[in-house]
């Protein structure tokens, strides 16, 4: 009993002094990624790693494009680590779990039972990984990074109305949080529950492989989860193969220059935002379902107050998953935005008016203005082998309230 | 017989024309016209009998070639600035020239002044507002547009913004108005052909007219012409571009068109916008893009544009409603755009106007067509050509790359080069120093002074 006391009291100050510690560590993250994310640093240099720390974004965009894109290094870290320690990111390092652990707190101070609903993230994982096999990863788009990098569209693109919407999201779940402590952490998290996954897979696996021990029986929890896992991933693929189905007739749509095939796309986009804020020009936009409800949130271009420059490759160096491929600068002249299309009902040029704004501003000299002897006025006309669809022309085009000279999405293979 | 010319007669022959025209200073036929005109009826419109042409030293043919003799040409006036061309940048740059005190002497091709803004009936002032709205072209350009505010029905549409559009006549009116108010010399009906050289700059302008090739000596040469035709002659390097040429007309009666009774897929085409002339449109045409430096082309766009809006003046008027529309008139100028252009010190670029880029040597400030972009600045070095000395260029053929010349083209961008070319021209002619030499301060600051706007 002497002992007992001071042994105790010892134990008890290092749990103390580790929950200090982690406190600090965890707003220390907190802090750098508000950081990187806001526009004081210089654009695109770090915002990529925000999303980019997420091991569910990381193998989802290896599941789906069959290809390792280097930006994804990290999330693979993280997830390495987590076959070692068990949620260590959500302890550690999540800003989002920081947040939510705040807010739980209150509702557990109002006295709200914490939930008790069925694991939706679980669910969430292996439908999205079960289609991002098929090139189409469901719900990728419910990432907590990529969620909280969203938020920082709204300090970048404040008048845009429609860049507050990932900030409006998180409300909600700051708010859910209040109302259901740990609901979305411990229930709903994809991230979190990959996490769960990889290491509960991991200890199933290691005890198939033991010999000292008996071998797991059908019943043990390993097991169901791995069977619910590979059930969930084969309804995650039948939907996926439903979605493609149903993507493959969809209009091609202005995507940033170096985006993927458009139907793993829509998906593979964790709507986190990163391209719209490294755009120097701000002419990547939220799409608000212009282009099939599949691809609501996702970044599609608009030339109507500038273009894509010749020179710029910066949306294509912080995509987290790949969606968007890095574009060399040597490169950016044959990447195909689209192809411009003129109106001859408005352009200036079929009421002979002295307009020469296309062709000027084109900075890749695709645009002539051919003389027709039948209709004695001048056609614009572009020559697509040197044409990307930069939207220069667009940008430029004088014509009011519609440009006679607009960019027609291009289908991307 | 006689039609062989050897070598040796060509020679000798140079030597009695040279002679003869050293002589020719009195020339007894005026003495006789004098006489001749006191007397009454038909007689008195005799103002020479049994004449024969003097100074003559007509071009020969030896060996299937045809030489020009050499041969005195007669100096017609002396002066400190010639500019060459009255249109829009040339009037600019001659009133400019004359108010920043030099003496100053205007040669034009056609019988009015205005150039392509007048007889190419190029009624819109396009391009003397940018992003904003906000007017960059002032000075006298602005003043000449204020000065057509003050008289009936000259100019229509002049909103802060908007693109206002003028009467060709009114402009001419004002220009002879502006052109006597400063007591510029003008001749009308001169056709600048030559460069006067010596070592290497020019000392004045040989021009054709029906009084014959003369010749007018100047201190500073301001190469107003358009197509670049005197620093050219002068040696100036320059790149030679094809644009497109077309031919301006007026449409008359559109007042009295009744669009009613017009079948609903009837469209037609090229009827122009509107003038201070009530119920005349004036219809702009860009044409195909050719060389308007070659003679057979300008014939072909001259007739062809001709045949082309007679037609459509009659195939419109066979749509219902449109019978009582009728062209008014083609213009005098055929619409040439764009043709020689100098290789100056400077160049106006694209990147400039991207870049808002601002030069220590600011003359001027070019606008947008439709606003829709920003100012960018005129430096001198692209007024002055690489090597040859005493001339300037204003208006389209300064130094602009191919991106910038519909911009630099653009009349009230000519009004702002014409300015600043002609206070160039009074500040070297007063500092007795080559424009290439001219200090660049003072010209600003003159150019302030006549309320240019430099940025």
């Amino acid at each position: 009993m002497n002992t007992a006391g001071p042994q105790t009291d010892s134990s008890a100050a290092s749990a103390g002094a580790k929950r200090h510690l982690r406190l600090i560590i965890r707003c220390t993250c907190l802090v750098a990624a508000v950081l990187c994310l806001l526009p004081v640093l210089p654009k695109g240099s770090l915002m990529r790693y925000v999303p980019a720390a997420s091991a569910f974004v990381a193998i989802s965009s290896l599941l789906a494009t069959k290809t390792f894109q280097p930006i994804t290094a990290l999330g693979f870290i993280t997830a390495l680590l987590t076959l070692l320690r068990h949620r260590w990111f959500c302890r550690w390092i999540c800003p989002v779990g920081l947040c939510m652990d705040g807010v739980s707190c209150l509702g557990r101070r109002l006295k709200r039972k914490p939930s008790q609903e069925i694991q939706f993230g679980r669910l969430l994982v292996a439908l999205t990984l079960g289609g991002a096999v098929l090139g189409y990863p469901l719900f990728l788009y419910t990432d907590p990074l990529a969620l909280f990098s969203g938020i920082f569209l709204a300090a970048t693109q404040a008048t845009v109305l429609l860049s507050w919407i990932s900030a409006l999201l998180f409300a909600v779940l700051l708010i859910a949080g209040v109302l259901w402590p740990n609901l979305w952490c411990g229930r709903v998290c994809p991230l979190g529950a990959f996490q769960d996954l990889i290491s509960m897979l991991s200890r199933y696996v290691r005890s198939l492989f033991a010999t000292k021990t008996k071998r797991p029986a059908e019943t043990s929890p390993g097991y169901r989860i791995a069977r619910r896992t590979a059930l969930g991933m084969v309804v995650g693929a039948g939907c996926a193969a439903a979605a493609r189905r149903i993507g493959s007739k969809r209009t091609p749509a202005l995507r940033p220059p170096g985006a993927i095939e458009e139907t793993t796309f829509v998906a593979l986009c964790t709507r986190c935002g990163n391209c719209m804020r490294a755009c120097p020009h701000s002419i990547i936009e939220r799409d608000l379902g212009e282009n099939g409800w599949a691809g609501i949130l996702t970044p599609v271009l608009s030339f109507e107050n500038d273009y894509c420059r010749e020179d710029c490759t910066q949306c294509t160096e912080v995509c987290p998953s790949g969606a968007i491929i890095r574009v060399l600068p040597d490169e950016k002249p044959n990447i195909r935005i689209g192809l411009p299309r003129v109106d001859m009902d408005i352009c200036l040029l079929s009421e002979d008016r002295e307009c020469s704004a296309c062709m000027r501003w084109c900075p890749y000299d695709a645009i002539r203005y051919i003389f027709s002897e039948a209709t004695y006025s001048l056609t614009p006309v572009v020559n697509p082998d040197r044409c990307n669809g930069c939207g220069a022309c667009q940008t430029a085009c004088p014509t009011k309230p519609v440009k006679a000279i607009r960019i027609a999405a291009s289908l991307r293979t | 017989m006689n039609d062989r010319i050897t070598r040796r007669d060509y020679l000798r022959m140079l030597g009695i024309s040279g002679l003869a025209i050293g002589t020719g200073s009195f020339d007894p036929s005026r003495a006789l016209a004098r006489g001749v005109g006191e007397s009454g009826g038909f007689q008195s419109s005799v103002i020479a009998r049994d004449k024969v042409q003097p100074n003559r030293a007509n071009p020969v043919l030896i060996d299937g070639e045809v030489i020009q003799p050499q041969r005195k040409l007669q100096v017609f006036a002396e002066t400190d600035v010639l500019v060459v061309g009255g249109g829009s940048a040339g009037i600019v740059a001659a009133i400019a020239a004359k108010r920043a005190g030099a003496k100053v002497t205007v040669v034009e091709r056609y019988g009015h002044f205005g150039g392509l803004w007048t007889g190419g009936l190029v009624l819109v002032i396009l391009g003397h507002i940018v992003k904003g709205p906000k007017q960059v072209c002032q000075g006298i350009g602005e003043e000449i547009m204020r000065r057509l505010d003050k008289m009936d029905g000259a100019i229509i549409n002049r909103r802060t913004g908007s693109n206002p559009t003028v009467d060709a006549e009114a402009v001419k009116y004002l220009m002879v108005e502006m052109i006597e108010q400063e007591n510029i010399d003008v001749f009308l009906h001169c056709w600048g052909v030559d460069a006067i050289m010596q070592d290497g700059a020019v000392k004045g302008a040989v021009f054709e007219s029906k009084s014959g090739r003369q010749a007018i000596l100047a201190k500073v040469v301001i190469d107003a012409t358009g197509d670049g035709d005197i620093f050219a002659a002068a040696g100036a390097e320059f790149e030679h571009r094809s644009h497109n040429i077309g031919l301006v007309s007026r449409v008359g009666n559109l007042d009295k068109i009744d669009k009613s009774k017009a079948p609903p897929d009837a469209k037609p085409k090229h009827l122009g916008s509107a003038t201070p002339v009530k119920g005349v449109n004036w219809v702009n045409l860009r044409g195909p893009m050719v060389d308007g430096l070659d003679v057979a082309t300008l014939t072909r766009m001259e007739m062809n544009h001709r045949k082309f809006i007679w037609n459509n003046i009659r195939k419109t008027r066979s749509i219902p409603g449109y019978e009582r529309l009728y062209l008014v008139e083609t213009a005098p100028q055929l619409g040439v755009r764009i043709t020689r252009v100098l290789d100056g010190l400077n160049t106006v670029r694209l990147d400039h106007l991207k870049n808002a880029t601002k030069f220590p040597d600011v003359i001027g400030v070019g606008g947008a067509s439709n606003a829709e972009h920003g100012e960018w600045q005129i430096p001198y070095g692209a007024l002055v050509p690489e090597k040859i000395d005493n001339v300037l260029a204003a208006g389209r053929c300064i130094s602009a790359e191919l991106r910038m010349a519909d911009l630099v083209r653009l009349i009230p961008n000519c009004f702002v080069t014409g300015h600043a070319a002609g206070v160039a021209a009074a500040v070297a002619v007063r500092d007795r120093c080559s424009p290439r030499d001219a200090d660049v301060s003072k010209i600003q600051k003159i150019l302030r002074q006549q309320e240019a706007y430099l940025g």
